[in-house]
């Protein structure tokens, strides 16, 4: 039975001292590659269970199908980790290799997200979520806190964070430095984020996304674009004597006959209106 | 790549280890499928190796844990669990050898979407022929083509001189090609 494997005969005999004669050049004759992949989803945790290391010493992700956007979600100890949208990274692997870089942490995939994460990603709203920034100075994760505050489909000046993450001296710059360092965007809704006009700002994400992002949390861009063409940046209401962000829930419910448009807080205030306590403006 | 596992491991072992699961994990349990031959054991000879390196790690010294090669290591602990596992198998009558190509899921014959059954039945042809190789060609064509090991991380895996890996793998390859189930249009470039 052996001896047929044992005579380099006919035909294979030619192949063979191509593919033997360059060790380094083989390459993956008969597509061996085909037969390398990744261990079942779960092992990998299974086998840090049993080997008794500490959950601490490691993270779990999981592909997370979001409405706009599929998202790589790591998670540890009840707090993700780290996120962003599958089609930033070249696969899984560079996904587990950049968390690995910025944590420390391995990040194995696991069959199952946190709980939570496919409910925010769907309603948009994250407060149920808890993040664990990691080594990230303590003044940035207040901002990012800060843009975990902005809700759904509305929009806040860069300037607007700096106040509310109670960094005021901070330049728009630093703040949008701080927002592109987060670990999760989307899940943390840096799309949210505007000019005084509401236009995007590069806040870390491709224009793309968030001009997706922001069709599907409802923000009218058209509405927007006749505000700022007007050169009106907040809106208040004649019947209340209070000015509001245009995208705050309260201003848009305002009527068109008590609606009244301002360019400035100033202006606001000295026609003796005062800020929304909701969206907060009074810092711009 | 600036943070590699051995330096990882060398620091802080638990969290070297889950990172060493994280990037071996796949290779380890590819060669280890193919070694055996079947799925059905395979999870547990792969958990079982990186038991038996998560407590040989805890005895090392970090200085040792960060001069590991992981892969080579590793492979050399899995072949092992292997060797083990088919040997108490043997002792058993119902199965007579680790391989059991009758288990395999052969394609072949199954009518299915055209291209993709092509590229899939070609893949599990492979598997099937490999299955079928006597294991002193098996092994070093799985250790040299799935795991990519260097020839001489065979010869000290498999305590054997260099040149007999080298003869073995380029045998075990011809021996593949030989298959019926290769045939030659297929195989051959």
């Amino acid at each position: 039975m052996s001896g047929r494997y044992e005579g380099p005969g006919g035909p294979a005999g030619a192949a063979r001292a191509g593919l033997n004669g360059t060790a380094s050049a083989e390459g993956a004759p008969f597509g061996f590659d085909s037969l390398r992949g990744p261990m079942p989803v779960d092992l990998g945790i299974r086998i840090l269970r049993r080997a008794g290391v500490p959950e601490r010493a490691y993270d779990r992700y999981s592909l997370v199908e979001g409405p706009v956007v599929a998202l790589f979600v790591a998670h540890g100890r009840g707090a993700v980790t780290g996120a962003g949208p599958v089609d930033r990274y070249a696969g899984p692997e560079d996904f587990e290799e950049q968390h690995l870089l910025r944590t420390g942490r391995a990040a194995l995939p696991a069959g199952r997200p946190l709980p939570g994460v496919v409910g925010a990603l769907r309603t948009g709203r994250d407060r149920n979520l808890r993040y664990d920034y990691g080594t990230l100075p303590e003044s940035r994760s207040r901002v990012l806190e800060a843009v975990r505050g902005i809700p759904r489909g509305q929009l806040r000046p860069v300037g607007w964070l700096g106040a509310e993450a109670g960094v005021p001296e901070a330049t728009a710059a630093e703040l949008l430095e701080a927002v592109r360092s987060g670990p999760a965007p989307v899940l943390i809704p840096v799309h949210r984020l505007g000019d005084e006009d509401g236009r995007p700002v590069d806040c870390g994400l491709p224009a793309v996304l968030v001009e997706r992002l922001r069709a599907y949390e409802g923000i009218d861009e058209e509405r927007l674009g006749r505000f700022a063409a007007a050169g009106t940046h907040y809106l208040g209401s004649g019947t209340t004597r209070i000015f509001c962000y245009p995208t705050c829930a309260h201003a848009r419910r305002i009527t068109d006959r008590h609606r009244v448009p301002f360019g400035s807080v100033a202006a606001a205030r000295r026609a003796g209106y005062r800020p929304c306590l909701s969206c907060r403006p009074v810092a711009a | 790549m600036p943070l590699q596992v051995p330096e990882l491991l060398a620091v802080d072992l638990d969290r070297g280890f889950a990172e060493l699961v994280r990037s071996h994990g796949g290779v380890v349990y590819s060669v280890l499928l193919r070694l055996s031959g079947s799925s059905r054991d395979v999870e547990d000879l792969v958990q079982d190796t990186f038991l038996r390196a998560y407590t040989a790690l805890s005895g090392y010294s970090p200085e040792r844990r960060g001069a590991l090669q992981p892969r080579a290591w590793l492979l050399a602990i899995g072949t092992n669990v292997w060797r083990n596992h088919v040997r108490t198998l043997t002792r058993r009558p119902v199965a007579e050898s680790g391989v059991d190509v009758g288990e395999l899921p052969l394609t072949d014959g199954l009518p299915g979407p055209e291209q993709r059954a092509e590229h899939v039945a070609e893949r599990e042809r492979l598997v099937a022929a490999l299955a079928e190789l006597p294991e002193r060609y098996r092994v070093p064509v799985v250790l040299r083509h799935i795991a990519e090991l260097g020839y001489a991380e065979i010869a000290d895996l498999l305590g054997c001189p260099v040149g007999t890996v080298k003869a073995q793998v380029s045998r075990g390859l011809a021996a593949l090609r030989e298959m019926p189930r290769l045939t030659q249009e297929e195989v051959i470039r």
